[in-house]
């Protein structure tokens, strides 16, 4: 009987595919989270009171008071230490507020037409809230408006979108490179010459904090900016940014420089500039573990000076944080200065190696146990964020 | 694979027969069919809600996909492979979305005919190298591949542009009753207007003719480089369909191709189309592209890593091809 035989061919497909749909969803693990809870990092600045709910509020979440469901969409960079801080901080977060029975995260790499999807695939979950990370600011549009539609608020990190019913929330850039030029050019006594090492062109985010640069560069005019007055970029990938240094050092120009502008590829130029042998000049960039590393070791760099500012990827924890907010009827402050209505822009801090007391800070940052090299160490922000550093290492969500 | 089109087996099945041959034929198509059903009655118990307003976000989502895999299977059946449909797609879709900002409902249509040209003559180059160079067919679509992306690169370096309104219009929401989504009734029409007049066209039967027998054609007078090239060209034109329903659904082009040309191989092979060539239709894989679909949305319902969706869409995929494969060793033996 072959047509028999066909028939249970098909029954066969099927059981298989439900076999595989049935082994996945049986294997929910969280990857990285080998830090146990130690509070002797205290020094971090969060308050006291956030170490309280955490210890007891994760079994029995649903017995709190009022719970959300709430969606987290990611669409890129799966891997990249920032991405993957802001999808841990939105863990963090909605296990640490106690206030959120269920978060769903979708975070692999995508389009925007998948981006597209997964935001349908939480609306069709039903959650509260949908925090996210967009592919593009116009794109997104369509789902946010069917979202709104269902009245589930919607939140946008890390970068805006146009959707006028969104809120945004993310990084001052150009505040972030203001502070930083600020400060190297005052330790330059506001006369030298200075290496601006940029990101990627065309991206938001690089074109901001040009502005922001720019705008600090007007208030020095004895400062000369090189290899070119609109810098020289490195795309955020750290082999073009120690090529770009090797070169530089190559052509004998560095001799002639004072002073590093750096947009987030400190370490490697550092590193350059040590293998070549060369005197360290005043170094600006971003929290990212290994620069902070370099500016609290003399012994290995002496007479490294340097500055960290904040360009915090917990923008993730954060919009999880300003979700429960808007759930909860609170008001939100926002700022009229944004591109967007509707959106909060984090102010970024700076910290340098000249003090103690700013040494005792970047040390702060960096004692985090099990923090990932990659990851920037602001791991909490202000007014946002409610979890213990020790939370965010364990990237674990309500449940898991 | 069952989904066999020599049409000896018709004749051999008889009058009577005649529904339990269709049957046989697409007895893979059916099967996954009922898959479908089955994966929806799961997604339905466990999120009681899934209504009408979820179907109608599954068939926009699928859209752009399923489209690939109409151009995909095209060109898979009559033998060959196209590595570069979704670089086409890119292509495409951001001279859509650019064409179109600021411009009139008017200017949209002919954007619209404009783009589906433009898919025509990248199918057209791809299927003149193919034939002409004889350079194997995966490694010249893999070269265009990076030709096009570059083409897409160099019309617009960052994701932007926007589509006119009535485009965007056509994918999202329903039509006349909330469970008919447009983007299924638009897929339904395409396919409707191409690929049915298509199977039963001289065109047609030749590139089934040199996917199962490219010598054997030849001797039965077959032309087969121009039906390989116009084989292209087909897939050339539905990539530019799947390359506008893109833009439809985000208002925007982007550049960077997305992850259609792998996944439309993947829909193609769970869909029942035969890699060999020669063997199956446009339906299967389209069937295949919603399954997949709904395997993610799953996950997601369920609060699984989404990381795993992906590993469960490639266990799916392999567990099929041995069962298939199983089925035709039976049928071999009996």
């Amino acid at each position: 009987m072959k047509h028999f035989g066909k028939a249970r061919g098909l029954l066969a497909l099927v059981a298989v595919a439900t076999l595989a749909a049935a082994c996945s969803s049986s294997a929910t693990t969280a990857p990285a989270s080998q830090a146990p809870a130690e509070s002797q990092a205290a020094a971090t600045q969060a308050p006291a009171a956030t170490q309280a709910p955490a210890a007891t509020e994760a079994p029995s979440a649903s017995a709190a008071a009022k719970t959300w469901k709430i969606g987290y969409s990611n669409g890129g960079g799966v891997g990249n230490g920032f991405r993957e801080e802001q999808v841990c901080t939105a863990k963090a977060e909605a296990l640490a507020s106690g206030q959120v029975s269920e978060l769903t995260t979708i975070h692999r790499n995508t389009d925007a037409a998948g981006q597209l999807s997964d935001i349908r695939d939480l609306i069709a979950k039903g959650v509260d809230a949908i925090v996210f990370n967009p592919n593009d600011p116009n794109a997104l549009n369509p789902a946010l408006q069917e979202a709104n539609a269902a009245g589930i608020k919607t939140i946008s990190v890390d970068a805006y979108v146009t959707d006028p019913n969104t809120y945004n929330l993310y990084n001052n850039q150009v505040e972030y490179a203001y502070l930083g030029a600020k400060w190297l050019f005052e330790q330059l006594g506001g006369k030298g010459t200075v290496y601006y090492s940029r990101g990627l062109a065309g991206h938001p985010a690089d074109s901001d904090r040009d502005k922001g640069f720019k705008k600090a560069l007007a208030e020095y005019p004895d400062i000369k900016v090189v290899p070119s007055a609109d810098g020289v970029f490195t795309g955020w990938d750290p082999a073009t940014a120690t090529q770009n240094m090797n070169d530089f050092i190559a052509s004998g120009q560095y001799d002639k420089i004072n002073g590093i502008w750096s947009s987030g590829m400190g370490k490697q130029t550092v590193d350059a500039i040590k293998a070549a042998n060369k005197k360290f000049v005043p170094i600006v960039d971003a929290d990212i573990g290994g620069f902070v590393a370099q500016l609290l070791d003399p012994t290995n760099y002496p007479g490294l000076q340097g500055a960290a500012v904040t360009n915090t990827a917990a923008v993730g924890g954060a919009g999880v944080g300003l979700a429960l907010k808007l759930l909860n009827g609170e008001a939100v402050q926002t700022d009229p200065s944004a591109p967007q209505p509707n959106t909060v822009l984090l102010v970024p801090v700076l910290v340098d190696n000249l003090t103690d007391q700013g040494k005792a800070t970047l040390q702060s940052w960096q004692s985090v146990k099990g923090l990932d090299p990659l990851w920037p160490l602001g791991l909490q922000i202000q007014g946002w964020t409610d979890y213990t550093p020790e939370q965010a290492v364990a990237c674990k969500g309500p449940g898991e | 694979m069952s989904a066999v089109t020599a049409p000896a087996e018709a004749v051999r099945a008889g009058r009577g027969g005649i529904l339990l041959s269709w049957g046989r034929r697409n007895a893979w198509t059916l099967g996954l069919l009922a898959f479908l059903v089955v994966m929806l009655a799961f997604t339905k118990m466990i999120q009681p809600r899934y209504g009408p307003i979820p179907v109608q976000g599954l068939a926009t989502s699928v859209l752009p996909l399923a489209l690939a895999a109409v151009a995909q299977a095209v060109v898979v059946i009559g033998g060959g492979i196209d590595l570069s449909i979704g670089s086409m797609m890119a292509l495409t879709s951001v001279v859509a979305a650019t064409a179109m900002e600021g411009q009139s409902a008017e200017f949209g249509v002919a954007v619209v005919l404009g783009v589906l040209l433009l898919g025509l003559v990248l199918g057209a180059v791809n299927g003149t190298l193919v034939v002409v160079t004889r350079v194997p067919d995966i490694v010249v679509t893999l070269a265009m591949a990076f030709v096009w992306a570059g083409f897409a690169l160099l019309v617009r370096p960052a994701p932007g542009g926007l589509a006119v309104q009535w485009l965007k219009d056509l994918v999202v929401g329903p039509i006349g009753n909330e469970w008919i989504p447009r983007a299924a009734v638009a897929l339904i029409v395409i396919v409707g207007v191409t690929w049915i007049p298509l199977v039963r066209s001289r065109l047609g039967l030749s590139i089934y003719a040199i996917g199962s027998n490219r010598l054997a054609a030849f001797r039965s007078g077959v032309p087969v480089g121009r039906t390989r090239f116009f084989d292209y060209v087909l897939t050339g034109l539905f990539s530019a369909l799947a390359g506008l329903s893109l833009t439809a659904s985000t208002g925007i082009g982007t550049p960077v191709p997305g992850p259609y040309t792998l996944m439309s191989v993947a829909a193609v092979v769970l869909g029942g189309v035969s890699l060999a060539g020669g063997r199956g239709g446009v339906f299967g894989p389209i069937v295949a592209v919603v399954v997949l679909q709904l395997v993610r949305t799953d996950m997601t319902f369920l609060n699984v890593n989404t990381n795993l969706a992906v590993v469960a869409q490639g266990v799916i995929l392999i567990g099929v091809v041995m069962v298939g494969s199983l089925i035709q060793m039976r049928r071999a033996r009996s």
